[in-house]
């Protein structure tokens, strides 16, 4: 099978700081790849690089084979949906009618004239558990209940890749673990790649079939959790002292922080 | 349900206005305008309210709501609540085509050719506008800002031509103030078919606009050619306020206030909030303009012989209601974060 997405030798300086430093990468069909790292790291301006939403100063980003920055952006909106890190104020937005924008991509600007509300915006309204505050205005929703509504604009656009930017900042535990879990199911159903920034590697463990940790604007390491994960891992990339281990089940990775490490 | 009924509500109001600017005057009585409307009067008396009046009362209404519709696409795309033809260089831009147009003379002075250097105008203000703020990214407060110092420059320019052609300075005065005296049927000819145009092109647009009202990157993100569609967005606003600018010189404040009162109502579906606005925009210079000529009837001396312009009422109401909105604003703040 093709590769849906790739970077291609990719790199990306803002100012003298070099933040990407020739990252390779192909994701595989299907797959849900996790790029990990310490803040600054380069995971976000790596997932904006591969949707076309940030032009490197040197190599690119490929969607299914062809360079992302040459393809007209409606083109490459219905290859590859992006939750960005926070939604934007939408005013008095309601929830039906946010989730009726990322049908532009399908169906143009004409097409928007009816308001965009169809079938594929009323059954990503159903999947993401949002239908009951469809007339709601979106700045009234708990953090909780908005990232379900940005999944469901996401899913919207009916594209097979998703990009998601920390899916679970400013979410408490149980919604972390909601949200994570859809997204899980989710792609299941619909058959979709996913590629997220996480910040929790417990996480990472957890949903994941590929973790890629970037290091210094390179890619450290790239595997399955199971074997990427360990102690050192922690300490390089992370820069802490920690534990990893198998739950009892031997079926997941449990991730615990002890202390910050000490500066090499 | 609520906004069709504001809807009928304006549209009663602006029909009813347009009907007391038509049949009230100091010349003619309602009855003798009435018969001249309906074909039975003498021919001086039909020539006043058929090529006098109604050209007025249109062109009113018409210059109102294109700067309604233009303040409505600039506050969107623009995602400035403040954002204006007066505060964006657009509405300089269009002043100053007319003038230069005016100066110019012959044809290029003619209604239609003066719209035309006033689409000019009203582009260079924009794009003017456009590159300074695509430097200091799209920060709402530097915008208004930058686009004050672009109008204050364009407005500037426009006065060194008045002073630089005295013999036309009262003749162009009314493109600083905006005023509906003098006007025939054929500056309704030349602003007509731009207001069709724009309040059209800003519906077909209205999908394109709910992306760009969000944020850049979230329109990318969803698919839209960012910089091509703003730009097509942009240029809707520019015929509508050149088309008004032209016709009637810069009435200020309608296109700041109409479209604030048609969000209030419409929320941020420009599907209906544009054709409110363009409403809202018609209501108010219909409303300004018999202000305007009760206050001529009203005043002794040359400014009975003049006539006060309707400009100068929308400045001094639209200055009036924009502190009350504030007011309340800062109010708010206050109470909300307290």
């Amino acid at each position: 099978m093709t590769t849906p997405l790739r970077a291609d030798g990719v790199r990306v300086r803002f100012g003298t700081r070099t933040v990407l430093d020739r990252v390779d990468l192909a994701v595989a069909p299907g797959e849900w790849l996790a790029l990990v790292g310490r803040n600054g790291c380069g995971k976000t301006t790596l997932l904006r690089v591969l949707a076309g939403l940030h032009r490197p100063d040197a190599g690119r980003a490929l969607l299914d084979g062809r360079p992302v920055l040459d393809l007209p952006r409606r083109q490459v909106a219905r290859g590859l949906a992006v939750l960005p890190q926070a939604l934007p104020a939408v005013g008095a937005l309601t929830v039906r009618r946010l989730v009726a924008q990322g049908r532009y991509a399908v169906r143009g600007p004409l097409g928007m004239l009816g308001g965009g509300v169809d079938d594929a915006v009323e059954t990503a309204l159903d999947d993401c558990g949002v239908r009951r505050f469809g007339d709601a205005p979106v700045d009234r929703l708990s953090g909780g209940e908005r990232q379900r509504v940005r999944l469901a604009l996401a899913l919207a656009q009916d594209a097979p890749v998703l990009l998601l930017d920390e899916p679970t900042t400013f979410l408490d535990v149980r919604h972390q673990l909601e949200v994570l879990d859809l997204v899980r199911r989710l792609a299941a159903e619909r058959s979709l790649t996913v590629v997220s920034v996480l910040h929790d590697l417990a996480h990472a463990a957890r949903c994941a079939d590929r973790v890629v940790a970037l290091r210094e604007g390179r890619v450290h390491a790239d595997g399955p959790p199971a074997e990427v994960i360990d102690e050192r891992l922690l300490r390089e990339v992370f820069g802490v002292v920690g534990r990893v281990h198998a739950d009892r089940s031997g079926g997941r990775l449990g991730v615990s922080y002890d202390e910050p490490a000490a500066p090499p | 349900m609520r906004t069709a009924l504001v809807g009928l509500l304006a549209a009663v109001a602006v029909a009813g206005l347009a009907g007391v600017q038509l049949l009230v005057g100091s010349t003619l009585d309602a009855g003798t305008a009435l018969a001249a409307l309906a074909g039975r009067a003498d021919a001086l008396t039909t020539a006043i309210v058929l090529d006098l009046r109604a050209p007025r009362v249109l062109i009113g209404l018409a210059a109102g709501a294109c700067l309604g519709v233009a303040g409505a696409v600039l506050q969107g795309v623009l995602r400035n609540p403040m954002a204006a033809p007066e505060v964006t260089g657009v509405g300089s831009g269009a002043m100053l085509g007319s003038v230069v147009a005016t100066v110019v003379g012959g044809d290029v002075a003619s209604p239609a050719g003066t719209a035309a250097v006033a689409l000019a105008g009203g582009t260079l203000g924009g794009a003017a506008l456009w590159a300074l703020a695509a430097r200091s990214g799209g920060d709402p407060m530097r915008l208004v800002v930058l686009g004050v110092l672009v109008s204050a420059v364009l407005g500037g320019t426009t006065l060194v031509l008045l002073t630089a052609r005295p013999q036309l300075t009262g003749s162009m005065t009314r493109w600083l103030v905006g005023s509906l005296n003098g006007r025939g049927w054929e500056h309704w000819a030349a602003l007509w078919p731009a207001l069709a145009v724009s309040l059209v092109a800003g519906l077909l647009l209205a999908g394109v606009l709910g992306l760009l009202s969000v944020d850049d990157d979230h329109a990318r993100a969803l698919g839209l050619a960012v910089s091509r569609w703003r730009s097509v967005v942009l240029l809707v606003a520019v015929v509508a306020t050149a088309a008004s600018v032209a016709a009637a010189g810069l009435l200020a404040f309608v296109g700041l206030l109409a479209p604030h009162a048609a969000r209030a109502v419409a929320g941020s579906d420009h599907r209906v909030l544009l054709p409110l606005a363009a409403l809202t925009g018609a209501g108010t210079v219909a409303a300004a303009d018999v202000a305007a000529q009760l206050l001529t009837a009203a005043v002794p001396g040359d400014a009975g012989r003049i006539g006060v312009p309707a400009g100068a009422v929308t400045a001094v109401f639209g200055a009036a209601v924009l502190i009350g909105i504030v007011r309340r604003r800062s109010r708010a703040t206050v109470e909300g974060t307290g």
